[in-house]
């Protein structure tokens, strides 16, 4: 037999997901500027601004990835002539981790003075040092 | 000027880099290429202008060490991790003249800090060791460089900067920068 009184039962509603918003990006180009998008629009059999800025936001995306791991951007003519890409602003990004390993000479009281300090507590750094960092 | 600082590549241009000290002149010119490329003993990095990018106007090298755990006198030893204490080198550092005085070598030893920090993020390492001239060991000084004492009078003076105290460097510099 049901119940007199319905209990009412707490549903749990699904979250509202929120829609991500399409954010607009303008641009001021120079002419010399503006018509190389233009060439590369009729190059690429493009029609819309998006479409291009979405391509070279995903080649820009790969280079940054690749040059982030370290990699080198190359391209190889026919001939097997290599050119290698430096662009400045991807340098900035390349890990450069990989040091290799040399022998240091140290006399005892050097050591004794190394020892001293890596076991001690680490100086504060000086504004000449926090400024570096920032940089 | 807009510097960018980047390993040193093999068709950079050093052949006109003059910092006024011939032995730094002539690593850059004829050893950096082959010690980073072919032998693998260091890496030197190149600071150059973005309108001259294959001109070097300044270079540091760096290279990992490390000193067995079993060489430090036994009564630091219990102060220490258990392991070789791994450090990284700062070899060299050098600024053309013709550039002096326009912060190139403030820029080159921030890098070389940083640099540091990822080694010591990405590997780990205790601490940088560099080998400076007594005439410019004020200069290490002022990003916190501590000498070591017992270097031979005729040696460059060896100097000790923790990479703790370059952690909490930029994290002085990351709290002042939200405080904005």
């Amino acid at each position: 037999m049901p119940p007199a009184v319905k209990s009412k039962k707490s549903v749990a509603l699904p979250a509202k997901v929120p829609t991500a918003r399409k954010s607009k990006f303008q641009a001021d180009l120079a002419p010399s500027e503006d018509s190389m998008v233009r060439i590369l629009k009729t190059e690429l059999q493009m029609t819309s601004n998006t479409d291009f800025l979405t391509d070279a936001l995903a080649l820009l995306r790969w280079a940054v990835s690749e040059r982030k791991r370290g990699h080198h951007i190359i391209s190889e003519s026919s001939t097997g002539e290599r050119k290698i890409l430096l662009f400045p602003r991807l340098e900035r990004v390349a890990p450069e981790v990989t040091l290799p390993h040399v022998d240091i000479h140290w006399t005892d009281k050097e050591l004794e003075s190394l020892a001293e300090l890596a076991s001690g507590q680490p100086a504060d750094p000086t504004d000449a040092l926090i400024r570096a960092m920032r940089q | 000027m807009a510097v960018t600082i980047r390993r040193l590549e093999e068709s950079d241009g050093v052949e006109g880099f003059d910092c006024g000290d011939e032995p730094l002149n002539n690593y850059l010119k004829h050893h950096a290429w082959t010690n980073q490329q072919k032998v693998s003993i260091g890496v030197t990095y190149a600071a150059v202008d973005e309108s001259a990018p294959r001109t070097v106007l300044g270079y540091f090298t760096l290279a990992t060490s490390s000193v067995p755990r079993d060489r430090f006198p036994q009564k630091y030893v219990r102060g220490l991790p258990p392991y070789d204490l791994p450090l990284i080198l700062l070899a060299r550092l050098a600024v053309d003249k013709r550039f002096s005085g326009k912060g190139l070598g403030h820029a080159m030893i921030a890098e070389a800090l940083k640099i540091t920090l990822r080694v010591a993020d990405e590997v780990g390492c205790r601490c940088i060791i560099t080998d400076a001239y007594p005439d410019k060991a004020g200069w290490y000084a002022r990003y916190g460089f501590l000498p070591l004492e017992g270097t031979a009078a005729t040696s460059p003076q060896k100097m000790f900067l923790d990479v703790r105290t370059i952690r909490r460097a930029l994290s002085s510099e990351s709290s002042s920068a939200e405080r904005k």
